[in-house]
């Protein structure tokens, strides 16, 4: 039996000396990336372009044309999530050179083109909201980003029904509470002027001075650091 | 054959004979005296200058002589001349004959031949001869200068006179001299000398007592100009003058100049120091990317031997 165990950790051994190592650039891109999100998200306007940057150097490194292309898409969905506009010239080049199906239907999704994207190739997370925009149900729509597991993928959905669908509090809600419980300031301050906005469309003056005050005293805290 | 002796003295004498005419016929032949000789006849209206044997010269050359003169009827002096054969050549028919009489040496007619192809000149005509004389040529040179040389006697004759004269000018300049020094002699003044004046002379004095007074006012004012001076000087000078205020406040100004020299020094220092310390920044800092560097080779040692390392996961939101 214990030769038995002896041989079943050299072979654990020798495994894990089989496995494929990680390319540097990838690692690193992959690093820079995250980085970038994260900034990004907690509103760190001085490190967050330069983070991109060198993500999108290190995967030019690597000659990889579908992870630059990932990674501009990944800048227009924290854009969207934080119900800000981008600019898509450098995916469009991307896209030109080496089209993907996958990337061109969460290219649409973001930009509001619902019946242009193709369903199957979007990821499975956004299909319930792609339905209900095709029926402009913000109930449904409302129900399905509630139910996105991951945090960001629910304020990118958010962002995606806010910015080209009529305005609905409980998804505007729902991206303040995602937001808030991240500690993401930038879609948090953007759902929040957002919501503003939609109580004084709704006549509802109270909630709205009400959100403008709170928003305004975030931003005084934010700049007495 | 034999000789007889008489003959040979005959032969001897024979022949010295006629050696010896044969030397007096050459003699003879070239001194001229077979040649054939051409007579030409002058004429002059004066025979003054003229002698028998005067040379007949042409070009300076010696080309014959006076032979004969004889006076005519109407009283024209008739000049022989003979020219021997082989120099009448230059004896043509616009020949012109001067009589030359030089201020030294002898007389002579002198032949002047223009165009030697003219024909010869015919003995029956008797062209004219001219005269040349250098002595009177000289004495009418000299004439006007014993001219002027008589008037400036004459002028030398007038001047002495004048100076002999008791009334003449020179003896009134000097009259006019001893009057001048016995004046500068005299205990008059220059001025009344130059003016002539008295009441010219008493206007001047009085001008010059004036210009006495004018000097002592200027003293007077010089005095006080340099009273002026003094107060001046100890306004600047003074212990509590202008100037060793300047001095205090220049030497404060050096003490603090060194003072602010000392901090420029020690900025200086500081500078050099920070400029050092950011050399050794840029050590440190190369330090640090060696020790991350080295702490993510680790990490990736590690990774590799665990394999705990997962691939980054690229994917959209």
């Amino acid at each position: 039996m214990k030769k038995l165990l002896s041989v079943i950790f050299v072979l654990c051994i020798c495994a894990c000396g089989l496995l494929m190592p990680v390319p540097d650039w990838k690692d690193k891109a992959g690093g820079y990336l995250e980085e970038y999100k994260s900034s990004f998200l907690k509103g760190k306007e001085l490190s967050t372009e330069p983070h991109f940057a060198q993500a999108t150097r290190e995967i030019a490194a690597g000659n990889d044309l579908r992870l630059l292309a990932v990674a501009y898409l990944t800048k227009y969905a924290l854009h969207t999530a934080s119900l800000e506009c981008f600019d898509d010239s450098e995916f469009l080049k991307i896209e030109r050179l080496e089209p993907d199906a996958e990337d061109m239907a969460y290219y649409r999704f973001l930009q509001g083109n619902f019946t242009a994207v193709d369903a199957s190739a979007l990821p499975a997370r956004y299909t319930g909201l792609l339905k209900a925009a095709a029926s402009r149900n913000a109930v449904l729509a409302a129900h399905e980003i509630s139910a996105i597991g991951d945090p960001l993928s629910r304020l990118v959905a958010a962002g995606v029904w806010v910015n080209h669908l009529p305005c609905d509090e409980k998804i505007i809600q729902t991206a303040i509470d995602t937001a808030s419980a991240n500690g993401w300031q930038r879609p948090l301050w953007a759902y929040l002027e957002k919501l503003h906005t939609c109580y004084l469309e709704g006549g509802d003056k109270s909630r709205a001075r009400a959100i403008k005050n709170r928003l305004e005293l975030l931003k005084k805290e934010k700049d007495q650091k | 054959m034999t000789m007889s002796r008489e003959y040979k003295v005959g032969l001897f004498i024979g022949a010295t004979a006629l050696i010896i005419i044969t030397a007096l016929f050459y003699l003879a032949f070239s001194k001229g005296v077979f040649e054939r000789i051409h007579t030409f006849t002058l004429s002059s209206k004066s025979g003054e200058g003229f002698t028998e044997g005067m040379p007949v010269v042409f070009s300076g050359f010696n080309i014959g002589n006076v032979h004969a003169l004889e006076l005519n009827d109407e009283g024209v002096v008739l000049i022989d001349i003979k020219i021997p054969d082989r120099h009448v050549k230059w004896i043509r028919s616009d020949s012109s004959f001067v009589l030359y009489r030089p201020l030294i040496g002898s007389a002579r007619i002198i032949v002047n031949t223009e165009n030697l192809k003219s024909p010869s000149l015919d003995p029956h005509k008797m062209p004219e001869v001219l005269t040349v004389n250098d002595i009177n040529d000289a004495i009418a040179k000299i004439e006007p200068v014993l001219d002027r040389v008589t008037e400036i006697a004459e002028n030398i004759r007038v001047l002495t006179r004048n100076l002999s004269d008791p009334k003449g000018d020179f003896h009134r300049v000097l009259g006019n001299a001893e009057k001048i020094t016995s004046n500068f002699a005299s205990k008059k003044s220059l001025v009344e000398m130059a003016v002539s004046d008295k009441e010219s002379v008493k206007a001047i004095k009085e001008s010059l007592k004036k210009l006495k007074d004018i000097t002592s006012n200027i003293d007077r004012v010089l005095v006080k100009i340099d009273k002026m001076a003094d107060k001046t000087d100890r306004e600047i000078y003074g212990e509590n003058g202008a100037l060793p205020q300047i001095n205090t406040i220049l030497k404060d100004l050096v003490i603090k100049l060194t003072k602010l020299d000392k901090t420029v020094d020690n900025i200086n220092s500081i500078s050099t120091d920070a400029s050092e310390g950011m050399k050794d920044l840029h050590i440190l800092r190369s330090d640090i990317d060696d020790a991350v560097k080295s702490i993510d080779d680790v990490a990736k040692k590690l990774d590799a031997i665990i394999g705990s390392k997962k691939a980054p996961e690229f994917r959209v939101p």
